[in-house]
């Protein structure tokens, strides 16, 4: 992997020119114990960064994964990275986005640019009660409409049972 | 019958013809959600062949099958449908509980997982295995049919009972 | 909830069908199709779908959330119900994943062993896929064909680990055991055995004229789709990206060892069924050069934090006993970090990002199924499609309900 730092770094060079001001942190593998440069971003300029990895030289336009981790730490402004992994089939290489945010606060959402987004993010919803502004759909995807609360959550018990006696009805409007 | 409402000789022998006709021929409704379901295909294919005991013609309908078979993990969001389908089945039907996760939640004790299938509805058999062996399951066929053949099972329990009621 | 006005409407038309001729249906989520639970609601105009929607979560078991709660060696026995179709290939990226947060090198013979593990999955995955898509269109004695290889593929997986389905074979730094003795050659004959089988396969169906009235132009997914839904593995090659993790993000030996990435362009449910005959057979081509390739040797890292002390040094040394029974219930420590591992499974790109602080259990689990990405495709994939398209492109996708739903 460190084979490829150069160019890594060259492309932070070019997102910094660029973005410089939305660009809180960035962690190279050298330096810290990641293996692929984390850039921590604000959530105003996400579509934006997004855009400009996707389509630029760099190319990284395969989005590998949305998710989201619970970082409850005591007296942290937020509470939740939503993270965003992207690979790029061109140069082979892997860039990893992190967006904080704290309890309440929405992120923009990815789907415009990629469709495949729309039910990764509605697991990021279900599973954290992250709200994605600007989703077409953002309802429950792997626990039934009904459930109360968000599992992956660090507060929500590993055990905390929610009994249904019927199954959740469709509703005709969520056909697409 | 008898005059004094017990079973006559005739009337056994033809329970005991019925029980091996139907112990002979239990129509599996594979209710297969998970790993198991592909331990379940592997009974009912060629090599360990489930229709040597009568149990080959797999029907997807419950209003068409007597064996219930819950291979796989029950969630709470499928036990309702579970349930609807032991539901639409209709008398004598038996259940096989296939695997650890139907029998007791196996190695998931989470907030989604039902923790046994028998909380729901009545079992007949349960296998244990994680998956089980195709050699467990047709052992438990055939406890399952000796069952059937002494009237042993909870469905034929319940018809009896509610006959002499 | 509507209100329904009685007076005005059919008390059977529970979902307003009687206004308009299109029709709700509902499949699943027990069906059929063995594709495990699964529901989709298609909303069809003669036979021809106009809208559908997909559901799961039928076969949710929190295995993310188990991550956060079960130490870094208990979490191998999950990692097997994922993609259980070929659950060897999920134990080793595993592995490799906590491997890769530990810096820890693994000896030869432990990673031929693991790519002999990770080729035999993608073959028994295959099968069953291809199969499964054929007795979903009527085609029953193939599936038995292909059945009856893995039942001789799982004969050999007995040998190394003992169980035929759920593997948990890999350990953190090592394997649970070694192959055993004179496995090389009969993994080889397994070989010779499946290629006939899989030609013999080929025969009966891929030129059959229903086959290939069923299947082909059936369910078409072009690149530009495969990129927008994120699609990897042969669903992706099957619609013309040229993209496979062996080769370009190679990790164990798959740099040394001669294999093709076969290509198809049209993207519809035939190409999906022939990528994957010409995937098994460069696996078993990979399989014969990692047999022929292995020597003896240690199986185990010697890194101290992660090696399972072997059993003569349990039962007869007291340091080994305590170091055991510390080893297993306490489970050791990974140092702070985060890793996104990937690897080209069966399926597509399997993924697990962990995010460690330094404890023995992780602090944040995730686990790229590939499943999940595919499923969220068949929605727009059939939209036009006749219903019993739907089933061909279902099953073509290779859904599995571990992997979906985790």
């Amino acid at each position: 992997m460190l084979e490829h730092i150069e160019l890594w770094q060259s492309q932070v060079m070019e997102l910094k020119e660029a973005f410089g001001e939305s660009i809180l942190e960035v962690r190279m593998p050298r330096d810290f114990p990641v293996d692929v440069p984390v850039i921590y971003l604000e959530k105003k300029h996400l579509l934006e960064v997004l855009r400009f990895l996707k389509e630029r030289e760099c190319r990284y336009s395969f989005l590998s994964d949305i998710t989201a981790t619970d970082e409850q730490e005591e007296g942290l402004p937020w509470r939740f990275e939503v993270v965003y992994q992207l690979f790029s089939q061109i140069s082979k290489l892997r860039i990893r986005i992190k967006v904080r945010v704290a309890e309440g606060e929405t992120v923009p959402t990815s789907v415009p640019l990629w469709a495949g987004a729309n039910w990764a993010e509605r697991e990021v919803y279900d599973m954290f009660g992250i709200v994605f502004e600007g989703h077409p759909d953002l309802r429950r995807i792997l626990m039934d409409q009904r459930w109360v609360g968000h599992p992956l959550r660090k507060d929500y018990a590993l055990k905390g049972f929610q009994i249904f006696t019927d199954s959740q009805s469709i509703d005709p409007s969520w056909l697409k | 019958m008898s005059k004094d409402g017990s079973s006559s000789f005739f009337t056994t022998k033809l329970d005991a013809f019925v029980n091996w006709g139907r112990k002979h021929s239990l129509w599996p409704l594979p209710f297969g959600t998970s790993c198991c379901g592909i331990e379940m295909m592997a009974t009912l294919c060629s090599d360990y062949d489930m229709s040597r005991f009568g149990a080959e013609v797999v029907r997807f309908s419950p209003r068409q099958s007597d064996l219930l078979i819950v291979a796989g993990i029950i969630n709470l969001k499928m036990a309702p449908i579970l349930k609807m389908v032991y539901d639409q089945m209709s008398d004598p039907k038996f259940v096989m509980s296939f695997g650890a996760c139907a029998s007791s939640g196996g190695i998931f004790n989470v907030y989604s997982v039902l923790q046994g299938i028998d909380t729901l509805i009545p079992v007949d058999v349960y296998v244990p295995g994680c998956p089980p062996a195709p050699e467990g399951v047709i052992h438990a066929l055939l406890a399952l049919q000796r069952m059937v053949a002494a009237g042993e099972t909870h469905s034929q329990k319940r018809l009896l009972a509610a006959k002499q009621a | 909830m509507k209100v329904v006005d009685w007076s005005k409407e059919d008390p059977d038309d529970l979902w307003g069908n009687a206004s308009d001729e299109r029709i709700l249906v509902n499949i699943g989520p027990t069906h059929p199709a063995m594709h495990g639970a699964l529901r989709m609601v298609a909303e069809l105009q003669g036979e021809t779908i106009e809208k559908s929607y997909c559901e799961f979560g039928f076969t949710h078991r929190a295995k993310e959330k188990l991550g956060e709660n079960r130490t870094y060696h208990n979490f191998i026995v999950y990692t097997d119900r994922l993609n259980y179709c070929s659950a060897l290939i999920n134990n080793v990226v595993y592995a490799m994943s906590v491997e890769k947060l530990m810096g820890i090198e693994l000896p030869e013979r432990c990673i031929w062993i693991r790519m002999i593990c990770c080729e035999l999955a993608r073959i028994t995955d295959h099968l069953i896929c291809i199969g499964i898509n054929a007795v979903d269109l009527g085609a029953f004695s193939f599936f038995l064909y292909g059945f009856h290889q893995r039942e001789e593929a799982y004969t050999l997986i007995e040998k190394l680990c003992g169980a035929r389905l759920t593997t948990s074979y890999t350990r953190i730094g090592g394997l649970m055991a070694d192959a055993p003795e004179g496995f090389e050659q009969e993994l080889q004959a397994w070989v010779v055995k499946t290629l006939a089988v899989i030609e013999e396969m080929d025969r009966l169906l891929s030129n059959n004229k229903i086959w290939k009235k069923r299947t082909v132009g059936v369910g078409v997914f072009d690149k530009e789709d495969c990129i927008q839904y994120s699609f990897s593995g042969p669903n992706a090659r099957a619609a013309g990206i040229d993209f496979d993790l062996r080769r370009d993000q190679p990790c164990m030996f798959y740099r040394e060892v001669d294999f093709e990435v076969p290509i198809l362009k049209n993207g519809d449910v035939y190409d999906r069924y022939r990528i994957r005959f010409e995937e098994m057979k460069q696996s078993l081509q990979i399989l014969q050069q990692c047999a022929s390739r292995m020597k003896k040797g240690p199986i185990w890292c010697e890194d101290k934090r992660v090696r399972i002390p072997d059993k003569d040094v349990v039962h007869n040394t007291m340091e080994g006993m305590i170091y055991h029974f510390k080893f297993f219930m306490q489970g050791f420590e990974v140092p702070e970090g985060e890793a996104y591992t990937q690897f080209e499974a069966a399926n597509g790109e399997l993924g697990f990002y962990i995010v460690s602080k330094g404890r023995a259990q992780a602090h944040r689990m995730r686990i790229r199924g590939p499943s999940f990405w595919h499923y969220q495709g068949l929605s727009r994939m059939i939209q036009g499609e006749k219903i019993a398209d739907m089933v061909a492109a279902l099953g073509s996708i290779n859904i599995i309900a571990g992997e979906l739903d985790r």
